[in-house]
């Protein structure tokens, strides 16, 4: 269900990205339209934990905010958050997190929110225009746009795994600013964010353009004393596309609470 | 859960010394590698022969029917994501039941027939797929 809505998402914002793509009437010699004045992040982009940390964007992180080095395959083990200041109910709701909660048919192919999906180690495809960016993520087939019209979210715009994105250009770099996501998932080991969570992320390409570099910082003061940042990187690699996921929740039967786990030795 | 309150950095650097080696946690889907498999035990290796092979996200699982002693025993082995191993050359036709293969992989915690899969080999030596590329040097 969630890559058929997926898929005509994909189409709906296609068919306005094909109208965005329309050529632009001729620019006077010597001016340079607004799409082309931007690096292209067009591409399949495969997460590279061997890409150096950025300084440039790490020198523009907020004071008191932690950085977070888990991204990639590595996670923290329980009770480690990487900096994280924990509000002390957030705290206590970790230390009473069970990992079998997410291994339940009901959750098994319930995507995380952008903050823990960006920096898994699935690619991410992505589509620019000059009115919006698409970033089709392989995990759990989330599509993520992020408006470059300066809209805003209407005030019943709903929560989602992907939340509502604007972004803007400085210079080289985008900036992206996300509100409106569901409450999930910081560091899969007990700690979420709440809905009010609110992610600032900044990208831009490698100095020889075959690299796409980003921070992603988060903050909540609902359950954070701190902020948190991570360093994110990918790698181009042409001709490729992202699959699709296709989450099968008939995955979970192979798990058992503790107390249950006998019904699995056979 | 005590000695991981005291060194908590030893497991995040194991489970990056695993995904430096053979890209354990590249399997990661949504739920933790290392709170379900014992990364710290030896590799578990099983010859069977394949009752059935699910290829779907967010992992596969292979079932086995394994021979111990005079008894036949279901070992069940979890692949990494779908996705992931179709750039290494696996499909949903990998393995075929009634197929005799060997699988390795990482033991699960509770101590059932489970396992996280890591490679596997047919009857005549071949493996399956290609080994994934060190995440980090």
């Amino acid at each position: 269900m969630r890559a058929h809505v997926s898929a005509v998402l994909m189409a709906v914002v296609l068919a306005a990205l094909s109208g965005c793509a329309q050529p632009h009437p001729p620019a006077p010699a010597g001016a340079t339209s607004p799409a082309r004045a931007h690096p292209d992040f067009s591409g399949f982009w495969n997460l590279d934990m061997k890409v150096p940390r950025d300084p440039q964007l790490l020198a523009q992180v907020a004071p008191n905010t932690a950085f977070l080095d888990d991204t990639g395959p590595v996670e923290f083990p329980a009770g480690e958050f990487g900096g994280l200041k924990l509000k002390p109910a957030a705290l206590e709701a970790a230390r009473k997190w069970s990992p079998y909660e997410q291994l339940k048919p009901e959750n098994a192919c319930k995507p995380p929110s952008i903050v823990y999906a960006m920096q898994g180690p699935f690619p991410i495809e992505i589509f620019q225009s000059d009115k919006l960016i698409v970033m089709k993520l392989e995990y759990y087939d989330m599509v993520r746009i992020v408006f470059l019209d300066g809209r805003k979210p209407e005030s019943d715009y709903p929560h989602s795994p992907e939340g509502f994105s604007s972004g803007h250009w400085e210079g080289d770099t985008l900036v992206v600013e996300t509100t409106h996501l569901e409450p999930a998932t910081i560091t899969n080991n007990g700690l979420d964010h709440s809905e009010n969570v609110r992610v600032l992320e900044r990208f831009k390409l490698g100095a020889d353009g075959k690299t796409l570099l980003s921070t992603q910082e988060f903050e909540d003061p609902q359950v954070l004393d701190n902020r948190g940042v991570r360093f994110i990187a990918w790698s181009k690699q042409p001709g490729q596309h992202v699959y699709p996921y296709e989450c099968d929740p008939g995955f979970a039967g192979n798990y058992s609470p503790p107390g249950e786990v006998k019904s699995r030795k056979k | 859960m005590a000695r991981r309150e005291q060194q908590p950095g030893i497991i995040l650097r194991l489970c990056v010394s695993l995904a430096m080696a053979v890209g354990c946690g590249g399997a990661i889907a949504h739920h933790s590698f290392a709170v379900f498999f014992d990364t710290q035990s030896q590799l578990r290796k099983v010859t069977g022969v394949v009752k059935e092979f699910r290829f779907t996200n967010p992992h596969g699982v292979v079932t086995l029917a394994v021979k111990q002693g005079g008894h036949e025993i279901t070992w069940r082995a979890e692949t990494n994501s779908p996705s992931i191993l179709r750039r290494r050359g696996w499909n949903a036709q990998s393995l075929h039941v009634g197929e005799t293969i060997t699988v390795e992989g990482w033991p699960a915690r509770d101590g059932s027939n489970y396992m996280r899969l890591r490679a596997v080999t047919r009857a005549n030596g071949e493996p399956v797929g290609t080994q994934p590329t060190p995440l980090k040097e």
